[in-house]
């Protein structure tokens, strides 16, 4: 109990290290030995049938460097940003209304978005596949009212791609947004509005502003999953939407290139590091110029 | 490399986090009763094969099932532990070898090995049987639908067919494509020569804009749905699709095709050899062979349980292929590490194009 009290009144300073080892050895053990694990594997050679051999090797990274997987880099960055992009436009009203507007059904409304969590993401998939297939419900929808004379193909097109990524990142997106939404002071807007500004520039210069971290993070959540999917292209795409998850997802089973994959996931996490460290680093930047 | 038995995906799941806790449990079991870990394709075995093992032996059969072949290698090479017996496609045995994840098979022990038909015991994958007995098998070719291409396909050809552009499907692998391409342009499928692989290439570069997808799994759904006209598929999964649609048949091209078995492996480091064997030897006898190939709808490598067989399934000829037919059917060659690791680059670069 005498332990407990000194624990969590964190008068000294040492205590409080202490409550942190539950989680940073959660993290030590399966997020930061993997990846050097994964490290490890990239620098080492591929033997014969996929086997492992422990010598040093550079050659990992100059094939997965080649010019030839630019199209594949590209289009996974066009996809995870369009798919990020649309988040954001569906995403932000959603988040606006359930901050500033839902009331009473709030709570409700937040337990609904939480519902693609609950089912498998395999059920999802082949729900999506029998909705947009071309007996399936979206195509009859068409045609009975008239809006298409043949059935579409909507399946395995970049558009069933992207409506899947769209549908499984959206909540990623909503609830950091609403996060940062809730905690902007009302008083805050009050003010905007006593100080004579209109709706529109109380949202352009105190309410977007506020809420710019949320954004920033839920882009984040949502577009670093989105370079890594490969089952929504796998179920989804066809033979135009191969994406870098799978090309990953395809050395470390079907050619059983275990270094090469490694290597690949390797220069995208580094690559996504860097990125999220040049943006912190600008940002400080731009905070302390405004400071 | 086939069954698929309806929405196989759903155990696709995230591969290498799963390790499998009814094996722990098994286990720390296993010294009061004799077990075997037995780990298979989905929907691959008879209704009463394994219980009936039980009645007869008094070893029960722990039996977990895996989704795609992929998935169980990489299950096994990461070192899940537990498995006494798995079932792997031809192709995946030099592999399991040189991995040195599965033992010989001891001669001598097997009583029922005479049943194998001879066809499949000197295979180029496994000459002599040394690792491998064979438990079912089947081949690859073209499932088409009746009511939306015109003619029979009766070449390989047809799968570049401008018309069927969008509705044509494509085994989603190296080995079924390449070696097909190879076989259209006429080279031998073991080439060694760049040019002809660089061809082979071209020609799958050529037909991709009429591909709709890539799929070892999800084109059954594609036929049935008629989505798919067109497929490069398996027979088994090809006679699946017919089952839940009519118009879907099964045509093995004039240019030939390839034959594939899966087959039962002895996993190294297992504590159950004894009890293996004497499950492998049961499931190889005729009556448990022919059993397990009148559900599952596979041809059987048995020939001692012909006779036991469902006489629709054996006259069948997308199960059993005529006479004329097999003499154009063969095994996948065997290619060296090299050469695989070049078919693998071949595929990424049509894959990624």
């Amino acid at each position: 109990m005498r332990f407990l009290s000194w624990l969590i009144r964190g008068k000294s300073p040492k205590a409080s290290h202490l409550m942190l080892a539950p989680a940073a050895l959660w993290l030590l053990i399966f997020l930061i030995l993997p990846i050097i694990g994964l490290l490890a594997l990239s620098f080492i050679q591929r033997g014969p049938y996929g086997t492992l051999l422990w010598s040093f090797t550079w050659g990992n990274f100059s094939r997965a460097l080649n010019p030839k997987y630019l199209p594949v880099l590209l289009r996974t960055l066009g996809y995870a940003s369009s798919a990020t992009f649309l988040c954001l436009l569906l995403g932000f009203p959603l988040a606006y209304y359930l901050s500033f507007g839902a009331g009473r059904s709030r709570g409700t409304l937040l337990v609904l978005l939480m519902v693609p969590f609950w089912t498998s993401c395999l059920v999802s998939l082949y729900s999506w596949m029998i909705i947009l297939g071309r007996q399936g419900l979206l195509n009859h929808l068409l045609l009975k009212l008239g809006l298409a004379e043949n059935p579409l193909a909507l399946l395995n097109t970049p558009f069933s791609v992207l409506l899947g990524l769209v549908y499984f990142y959206l909540p990623f997106m909503v609830l950091p947004l609403f996060g940062s939404l809730e905690k902007i002071p009302r008083s805050y807007i009050e003010a905007s509005y006593d100080l004579g500004a209109g709706t529109w520039a109380t949202f352009r210069k105190v309410t977007w502003p506020l809420c710019l971290p949320g954004v920033f993070a839920g882009c984040l959540l949502t577009f670093v999953p989105c370079l890594g999917d490969f089952l929504t292209a796998d179920f989804l795409g066809g033979s135009g939407t191969y994406l870098l998850g799978n090309l990953i997802q395809n050395q470390f089973l079907m050619a059983q290139d275990w270094p090469f994959g490694a290597a690949l996931t390797t220069v995208l996490t580094f690559c996504l590091t860097w990125a999220i460290f040049l943006h912190q680093r600008f940002e400080g930047r731009e905070l302390e110029m405004r400071g | 490399m086939p069954e698929k038995v309806t929405r196989r995906e759903f155990l696709r799941t995230s591969l290498l986090a799963l390790a499998a806790p009814g094996l722990l449990v098994s286990c720390a079991k296993e010294a009061e009763k004799r077990v075997v870990n037995f780990f298979n394709w989905s929907k691959y075995i008879g209704k009463d094969t394994l219980p009936r093992f039980l009645r007869e032996s008094g070893v029960s059969v722990n039996y977990e099932e895996f989704a795609d072949e992929e998935e169980m290698t990489a299950k096994l090479r990461s070192g899940a532990r537990g498995y006494d017996l798995i079932v792997a496609a031809d192709y995946q045995i030099p592999r399991l070898k040189a991995s040195n994840l599965i033992d010989p098979i001891p001669q001598g022990v097997l009583f029922n090995q005479g049943n194998i038909d001879p066809q499949f015991r000197n295979t180029p994958y496994d000459p002599d049987n040394a690792y491998s007995v064979p438990y079912l098998w089947g081949t690859t070719g073209i499932a088409y639908n009746k009511n939306k291409v015109p003619q029979t396909p009766s070449s390989w050809e047809a799968l570049w067919d401008e018309k069927q552009s969008g509705k044509i499907s494509m085994l989603d692998n190296a080995r079924d494509c390449i070696s097909m391409a190879l076989l259209l342009k006429g080279y031998p499928e073991d080439t060694t020569d760049e040019r002809q692989l660089e061809q082979a290439k071209q020609l799958l570069l050529a037909q991709k804009p009429l591909v709709r997808q890539y799929s070892s799994a999800t084109y059954i759904d594609g036929l049935v749905a008629g989505e798919l006209t067109l497929a490069m598929a398996w027979s088994g999964d090809a006679l699946q699709a017919r089952r839940e649609n009519p118009q879907i048949d099964y045509v093995i091209p004039r240019e030939g095709s390839f034959m594939w078995a899966d087959n039962l492996c002895l996993v190294r480091g297992s504590r159950h050899r004894e009890d293996a064997l004497k499950l492998v030897d049961y499931l190889i006898r005729k009556d448990v062979a022919a059993e397990i190939a009148n559900t599952v709808r596979y041809a059987s490598p048995n020939a001692a349980a012909r006779p036991l067989l469902d006489p629709a399934l054996l006259k069948d000829p997308r199960v059993f292929p005529l006479a004329a037919v097999k003499t154009r059917l063969r095994f996948h060659a065997l290619l060296d590490p090299d050469t695989t690791q070049l078919w693998n680059e071949l595929w990424s670069d049509v894959k990624v194009s």
